[in-house]
């Protein structure tokens, strides 16, 4: 059903300006690369190294002398105030506000995303456009009267609260993303299941969700990445016991007494990248090609 | 670190046993929002969760780090109904709007059983008592303003002495400026830009133009001849500055200092901890001055702890508990030494403060300089405002006319 | 039309209800939260919220305060130059990518994974490399290049495009992937059809596959412009703001008076402002993408 080759491009042999074409091409995508590994590379070299030798400020250099106490230091023994813990604890917090919130959100998302392009809701654009507007809105603004009825509902400071949180704000680009993806869509797959006599569920589940992955991914990026990331909203709506691993970042890297112990940060940063890391890892083999096209042809 | 934690809890020990409290039953649990997750500070509030725990207490420890980050956390929690036992503020008018409001219990009782009517310097008191009552507990005084030298960068530009006047001191930048050594180091961010200007206001225009300027926000006094010098004398400043200023951290700006690279900082005394880390000396390494006039005024700025509104009997205990040990003399010495600052009571044993520490009690004694913090003077806003005119002042062309309207604008608004 | 309505509910009633959560957080959590930020943006609160009215106060002074005019200012430098390069470069290694190149899903890795920074580790990091003690400007005068100057961050007038570097670095990853996306969803098609009507590949990017991935691509500007009118976190973490107010932006102007000002009446009137600004520049993309037809349904 899913067909991986281009037909523009089938292997046969390149004549002489398309073999410059592809030397073009991965010369541009080569040093845009190297553009865009700098920064994690001198992440890299900084956490294995000793603080002697940061101080040498050669930032770009190898390690002299290769060591992993950094890498061991942030997750097990950095500081946050009196508990001395490193970033290991706010993991197992991080994956619990994450996973409900990524696919609470995402699944909204999809729904909404599926009634505002192939339904017919009276208003439906009006709610769509306040929502997109929304967005554009600091959402450091929201949080009092937030907190505010989330006490009086008894969700403050729960997970339940934090997940929520993430939903609503999650919610105007996750809905922004699946519309416009699914505007792109052929309409004439929908026209036919309506015919057939679908209903709405039946229609999303076995014709529109399967044609999703492509923006799925996407949609399963943008969060990952915002709620893991998140800092604030964390801070505010999750509670003691729920804190995520980022609060612990903050701390350990946003400390500006004493000598900056460059290479646990960096450590620590790459440390709590490595959720959404693995996340785009792993995504590869969801982008694949003609995903709309095989749905219709096969 | 290891060293400095065992020290801790030694001297945790030896203070339960000094008190002779044995653990109650059921410990009186408090929670404590604060924003000192650094090494020293860390260190420094151990003392108060040992001394708490040691005294029949659990302490909850909830640190945030970045002083606005902790206090929003915290007041989130008191309008979400879920208010910590305390929380950490500066000593300013950060938390008299939440009084206000009737948001935080007051801690009277505590506070009249120890007299605090008169061992609290009297900026100090007003800045923790509002409509004759008290709220908040100070646990130390920062002066904002010391003026830190390494003594071989001075040496190297053949300065044998530290000035003692603004003469003096803009001589000694020159000196060190044509020694090819950075005069003054300065980490160009708001706050630190604002700090130096604060000094040349101290400095130049003494407690009565601070004073008049920043608390009684005099129009006359923002006119005088007095305040223009200050600003140009602030803007003259600029060429000993060095290139990479811009964004630096104070203790990077510090760290000049101690590789002996820079003559001069305008610091708090939290800068101690730097240099005490890179095992420097006191008198020896490096100095302090407190000011460039006999009779420079002393700034007390600081932090307090606030205890938020509850009426259940067991979180009052924890909070009057909490303010008895956080304001024990013998606790505020050995919290002080490790925080760099100096104890809120003048009662104390000051022997085993440092040389800095020690001049700091001295000037302090005198009533006539002591001044509150330029925060406690005017709201947050407005001081916002004033910083914003010192940086841009700093930064950008501005002419001495312009920054008076600018000041004048800021503070009457 | 009352007849005709209840018909039309009816038909599409479970799309109704599948709206139903979209329209609670909207009108609860969004149009709530701007109406109550509106309201107080015509009081006096400064640390909690006040319910008196003094008018327009807030605003004049808003006006007055150069803080804010030069954050407006340097608002729409960074706006023009991250969307265009942001928007260019994630377009150019879409379509580069997707010319069946070897190594793909590095490549995608590569220029994807600043997305899972943190803007604040973004900001650091950056700082880091373009501090003209430390990073690449130590770095060149070490290897004998004396003269060599790169001090973006510290240089009041370059400051900005330091912040547009690593916002760029962090964003069109984000970009590429959203294009990519559309890519795939391509029908293969048009390539075989372009081909044999012998027209180059650019031409056909340009007149045919660029129309056709619109939504995909109003999708990334409107991502871009929201995380513009947001941004906060790379710029604290950058320069603070700084060298003196050189890169202030609105979001901190926003922030620093909602928190560490304790300014709530300002904070909203400059978010009032900025809603205000977003809502004009977005209006007519609004209404030609979602109120021009109601929905694609049969």
């Amino acid at each position: 059903m899913m067909r991986q080759a281009k037909p523009a491009v089938a292997r046969r042999p390149l004549n002489y300006q398309e073999v410059w074409g592809r030397v073009g091409i991965y010369a541009f995508l080569g040093v845009v690369a190297l553009f865009f590994l700098l920064p994690l590379y001198v992440m890299l070299v900084t956490s294995f190294k000793s603080m002697d030798e940061i101080r040498l400020g050669l930032i770009f250099s190898l390690p002299r002398q290769f060591t992993i106490d950094a890498w061991v230091k942030a997750w097990t023994s950095a500081c946050t105030g009196l508990e001395c813990t490193g970033l290991r604890v706010g993991f197992g917090n991080s994956v619990k506000i994450l996973v409900p919130s990524v696919v609470v959100s995402i699944l909204l998302g999809a729904v909404n995303g599926y009634a505002l392009s192939f339904w017919k809701v009276k208003g439906a654009n009006v709610l769509f456009a306040c929502l997109l507007l929304g967005s554009f809105i600091p959402y450091q603004v929201f949080i009092y009267p937030l907190v505010r009825v989330y006490a009086q509902t008894g969700i403050y400071g729960s997970l339940a609260g934090i997940v929520l949180t993430h939903v609503i704000f999650g919610m105007p680009v996750m809905t922004l993303l699946f519309r416009n993806y699914y505007s792109g869509l052929p309409i004439e797959l929908f026209k036919a299941a309506r015919i057939d006599g679908a209903g709405f569920w039946k229609i999303f589940v076995s014709i529109i969700l399967p044609m999703s992955a492509p923006i799925a991914i996407v949609a399963v990026i943008m969060q990952v990445t915002a709620i893991w990331n998140d800092f604030l909203l964390g801070l505010v709506f999750a509670g003691r016991e729920n804190l995520p691993m980022t609060v612990q970042l903050n701390n350990i890297v946003n400390t500006t007494t004493g000598e900056r112990a460059y290479n646990v940060n960096m450590a620590a940063t790459v440390l709590t990248s490595l959720v959404p890391l693995a996340v785009y890892l792993l995504s590869g083999r969801w982008f694949v090609r003609g995903i709309a096209s095989g749905a219709v042809k096969g | 670190m290891t060293a400095m934690k065992q020290m801790v809890a030694v001297s945790a020990i030896a203070l339960a046993a000094a008190t002779g409290i044995a653990r109650a039953e059921e410990p009186l649990n408090a929670e404590v929002i604060h924003w000192w997750t650094s090494g020293g500070e860390s260190a420094a509030i151990a003392v108060f969760a040992d001394a708490f725990n040691a005294a029949g207490g659990k302490w909850v420890d909830n640190a945030v780090a970045g002083g606005s980050a902790a206090r929003s956390a915290a007041i989130n929690r008191i309008i979400g109904g879920d208010p910590s036992t305390a929380a950490l503020f500066n000593t300013s008018r950060q938390y008299h709007e939440i009084i206000g409001e009737g948001l935080l219990n007051d801690i009277d009782a505590v506070a009249s059983k120890n007299d605090w009517d008169k061992v609290l310097p009297e900026p100090i008191a007003r800045a923790v008592k509002v409509d004759g009552k008290y709220y908040a507990a100070p646990v130390n005084i920062h002066m904002p303003l010391w003026i830190w030298y390494s003594t071989a960068a001075l040496n190297k530009a053949g300065i044998d002495k530290p000035p003692e006047t603004m003469e003096q001191f803009l001589a000694d930048l020159d000196k060190l400026k044509a020694a090819g050594v950075i005069p003054l180091a300065l980490g160009g961010q708001r706050w630190q830009e604002n700090s130096l200007f604060s000094a040349v206001l101290t400095n130049v225009g003494g407690a009565a133009l601070w004073k008049s300027v920043y608390g009684d926000k005099d129009e006359a006094a923002i006119r005088s001849p007095e305040f223009r010098k200050v600003i140009e004398t602030f803007v003259s400043l600029k060429p000993y500055v060095d290139q990479a200023s811009p964004g630096r951290n104070w203790n990077d700006a510090t760290a000049l200092l101690i590789k002996d690279e820079a003559g001069f900082q305008v610091m708090g005394d939290w800068a101690k901890g730097e240099f005490k880390q890179a095992n420097k000396e006191i008198g020896k390494d490096y100095g302090c001055i407190p000011g460039l006039r006999p009779d420079s005024p002393y700034v007390l700025g600081g932090d307090v702890f606030v205890f938020p509104k509850t009426d259940n009997a067991e979180q009052v205990k924890a909070q009057h508990l909490l303010v008895e040990i956080m304001t024990d003399p013998a606790v505020q010495v050995k919290f002080n030494n490790l925080k760099g600052s100096i104890p809120i009571r003048s009662d104390v044993d000051v022997s085993s403060l440092d040389a800095c520490a020690q001049l700091g009690m001295k000037i302090m004694s005198d009533p006539a300089r002591q001044v509150p913090d330029a925060s406690q003077m005017m709201e947050e806003y407005v001081y916002g405002s004033v910083q914003d005119i010192v940086t841009e002042l700093w930064n950008t062309p501005m002419t001495v006319d312009q920054a008076v309207d600018r000041f004048e604008k800021a503070l009457k608004g | 039309m009352g007849a005709e309505f209840t018909r039309h509910v009816k038909r599409n009633l479970v799309a109704y209800i599948a709206l139903l959560p979209m329209a609670a957080v909207v009108i609860f959590a969004y149009l709530g939260t701007m109406a109550w930020s509106v309201r107080l943006s015509f009081s006096s609160s400064k640390l909690l919220p006040r319910s008196d009215f003094v008018g327009l106060n807030q605003y004049v002074t808003l006006f007055d305060t150069s803080r804010w005019l030069t954050s407006l200012g340097n608002l729409a430098v960074i706006a023009f130059f991250f969307l265009l390069i942001c928007f260019v470069l994630g377009c150019l290694l879409a379509i580069f990518i997707d010319q069946n190149v070897r190594g793909e899903s590095l490549f995608r890795t590569v220029f994807l994974y600043p997305y899972a920074m943190s803007f604040v580790v973004a900001g650091l990091i950056w700082q880091w490399i373009l501090n003209p003690d430390l990073g690449i400007q130590a770095t060149m005068r070490g290897f004998g290049f004396s003269g060599f100057v790169l001090d973006w961050v510290v240089n009041p007038r370059m400051v900005l495009y330091a912040v547009i570097l690593a916002t760029v670095w962090h964003g069109s990853g984000l970009v590429m992937a959203l294009i990519l996306a559309g890519l795939r969803g391509i029908d293969g098609e048009i390539w075989r059809a372009t081909r044999i009507d012998g027209i180059p590949a650019w031409r056909v990017y340009l007149s045919i596959v660029l129309p056709m991935l619109r939504p995909m691509i109003i999708t990334s500007l409107v991502l871009l412009s929201i995380s513009i009118v947001k941004m906060y976190d790379v710029v604290v973490a950058m320069t603070n703001g700084g060298p003196g107010t050189a890169s202030e932006v609105p979001a901190k102007f926003i922030m620093d008076n909602l928190f560490e000002r304790a300014n709530i009446g300002l904070a909203t009137a400059a978010s009032t402002v900025m809603l205000i600004t977003v809502l004009m520049v977005m209006a007519p993309v609004i209404y030609s993408q979602y109120f021009r037809k109601s929905g694609r349904a049969a």
